[in-house]
């Protein structure tokens, strides 16, 4: 039973997990991203939305294990795109981070249930089809993977000391040649992606439905274990494990008809409280987070 | 003045503009932009009933927005308002459960306004003595209050006769509409008058001055003697009572049901439409009620258009959304 219960709780923690990575990355260039909820629903949609117009209204054939393939690569694209233009309002236009996060998450919540509503014709919920599924055990190795790649490029690479100095010092990265905004707007744009790819694990591998809350706070959760990650990818795991673990935990309990399922679904927000609360004051953000870089 | 100009201008820029890629987004999913838009903004100026609805909107917005309003002026980012609401809205409905007569009135504000000061009392104390981020922490409460009265309304508070909603409040104790026929109630001019008393407060206040320097600069306010980290708690303390105080109102003073629906449709997404209130009303007491309206505008509009264009109504999201972004870029334009 409890060997379950670890497996489950792998399976939860990768979409927190891979936004996390995608945050960190953000976060460490020097932008930040709210958005991550956003994303994850924009993600989460525009995965199984693309494969249905491409099997059922253009009739494209594919072999099969390549469908789940192009979800994932649409919901990419499009976490990218929506990265590009967060970036660029953090960088170039030199715009309100929050607020521009804030307003992905709004766009996202209003796009999703309009998106559902508009292409599929019902309000709210829908199922993916079987052969649009992917294998969630292959997307767990896949952010396991990521995250030990992405630690050793934040800490063991020349592009992890470019990218940190523009998080920690822009002014010092641009005095020894490094275009600040340019790496900022890069690391925004893979980062938002990863939280894209997030939403269309949860859509496509883990829920196997769409709707229009099925993100359900992950994002946020994402946001609060980046700061118990200490904007470590390698810490990050361990992190979106534990988190994992409480909503693998509240399912679980709701299965076994243990309490109402109104109770075990608070469970992963109250541990994210307790967690959150036991951890910060240790943590140490990068030093020029969410402020835009000007050359004077 | 010249600031307060290029501000108006640049949110009727931005307003323009997400009008115009809503635009596009509508054609490109199969809806004509030009006869929603239509249903949308102008039919409800046109008939008396559907403006006074469109105000009825406006009341719970413009209170939500004064929580993230006050919050921004503290220097807070709160996003609990959501969660505030729906506690509110359920100590409107246990108030209604215990007290069968004019009496659940009362009890209604005070059970509701308590409510939701406490949900607020947490993310603000773990601000205060663990220093966390009130994004994450108002948003895990928006989720608990979220489920909480989710299972409230539909165990111990739900209704035998009607199993879509919660227990009704006593008809002695409803804000019947003030115009009949409509649903314009004593709501309305409340939420309106609350918002000139912050502005008031604000403006001409002690505390209300000890909120904007602490917002403004807290290293400055600690020298002239302000705590700001009592100006925080005063602005989530506040900052609930408008966000409890609407939720109360959607039970006892919202037609036809009186009640609280068992999936939350009537109070739902109500503190995050604050939000866009209070950033389009750039956080200004006065330009949020004038933001308000605009969306209860938008949210009447939204019901002719999916009746009379066929578009769905979650499309005024998407254009909220598209507003707040073109604002986003804005904000640091001021010269």
């Amino acid at each position: 039973m409890i060997d379950l219960i670890l497996m489950q709780a792998l399976l939860a923690a990768v979409p927190i997990l891979l936004a996390s990575l995608g945050e960190i990355l953000m976060e460490r260039s020097g932008v930040v991203n709210i958005g991550l909820e956003g994303l994850m629903l924009l993600g989460a949609l525009s995965g199984p939305l693309f494969v249905d117009y491409l099997h059922y209204r253009l009739g494209v054939q594919l072999p099969d294990p390549l469908w789940p393939l192009a979800a994932f690569l649409a919901a990419a694209l499009v976490g990218m795109a929506v990265g590009l233009v967060h970036g660029y309002i953090s960088t170039y236009l030199a715009g309100d981070q929050i607020i521009s996060g804030v307003a992905i998450n709004l766009f996202a919540a209003g796009a999703v249930a309009y998106g559902i509503q508009a292409y599929w014709g019902v309000a709210g919920y829908k199922q993916v089809p079987d052969w649009a599924k992917a294998d969630p055990l292959a997307l767990a190795a896949f952010a396991l993977a990521l995250a030990g790649f992405m630690w050793y490029v934040l800490f063991r690479s020349r592009l992890g000391i470019v990218i940190r100095a523009c998080g920690e010092d822009p002014e010092s990265a641009f005095n020894i040649g490094v275009d600040v905004n340019r790496v900022r707007l890069l690391a925004t744009v893979v980062g938002s992606s990863l939280a894209a790819i997030a939403g269309a694990y949860l859509s496509i591998a883990y829920l196997s439905v769409v709707t229009k809350e099925i993100s359900a706070g992950r994002g946020f959760i994402a946001l609060a274990n980046v700061v118990f990650a200490n904007w470590n990818p390698a810490l990050a795991v361990a992190g979106a494990y534990i988190f994992g673990f409480f909503d693998a935990l509240s399912y679980w309990l709701q299965t076994a008809g243990v309490a109402r399922y109104e109770i075990t679904r608070m469970i992963p927000y109250i541990a994210t409280l307790l967690i959150v609360a036991g951890v910060i004051g240790r943590a140490r953000p990068p030093r020029a987070v969410g402020k835009p870089f000007r050359r004077e | 003045m010249k600031i307060q100009t290029l501000s108006v201008l640049n949110i009727i820029a931005a307003l323009a503009l997400a009008f115009v890629i809503g635009a596009v987004l509508m054609w490109a999913s199969g809806y004509d932009p030009a006869s929603s838009y239509y249903s949308m903004l102008v039919t409800p100026l046109s008939d008396r009933v559907y403006l006074l609805s469109a105000l009825a909107f406006s009341a719970p917005i413009v209170l939500t927005g004064l929580t993230f309003a006050l919050g921004l002026k503290a220097g807070l980012f709160n996003i609990g308002a959501e969660g505030q609401v729906y506690m509110g809205a359920l100590g409107a409905v246990i108030a209604a459960y215990f007290a069968r007569s004019l009496a659940a009135l009362p009890l209604a504000f005070a059970i509701g306004l308590a409510l939701a000061v406490l949900w607020s009392a947490v993310p603000a104390v773990l601000k205060m003595w663990r220093g966390v981020n009130e994004v994450v922490s108002t948003i895990m409460m928006n989720w608990v209050a979220y489920w909480t009265v989710i299972m409230a309304v539909s165990t111990v508070f739900a209704n035998p006769l009607q199993p879509e909603e919660s227990v009704k409040t006593p008809e002695a104790a409803r804000l019947t509409p003030l115009i009949p026929g409509t649903d314009f109630t004593v709501a309305v001019p409340v939420a309106y008058i609350v918002a000139s008393l912050m502005y008031i407060f604000l403006k001409y206040s002690v505390w209300g001055y000890r909120i904007s320097v602490s917002g403004l600069n807290p290293t400055a306010a600690r020298s002239y003697g302000i705590k700001p980290e009592r100006a925080v708690l005063a602005a989530f303390a506040l900052g609930a009572l408008t966000a409890g105080l609407a939720g109360v109102l959607q039970v006892v003073a919202r037609p036809p049901s009186y009640s609280l629906m068992r999936n939350l449709a009537n109070v739902y997404g109500i503190g995050f439409d604050g939000i866009t209130a209070a950033m389009l009303g750039r956080g200004h007491p006065l330009g949020v009620v004038l933001a308000s309206i605009f969306l209860g505008v938008m949210q009447e509009g939204a019901r002719h258009m999916q009746i009379e264009a066929g578009t769905p109504f979650e499309f005024v999201r998407v254009v909220q959304g598209l507003i707040i972004l073109l604002l986003a870029v804005q904000v640091l334009r001021r010269p």
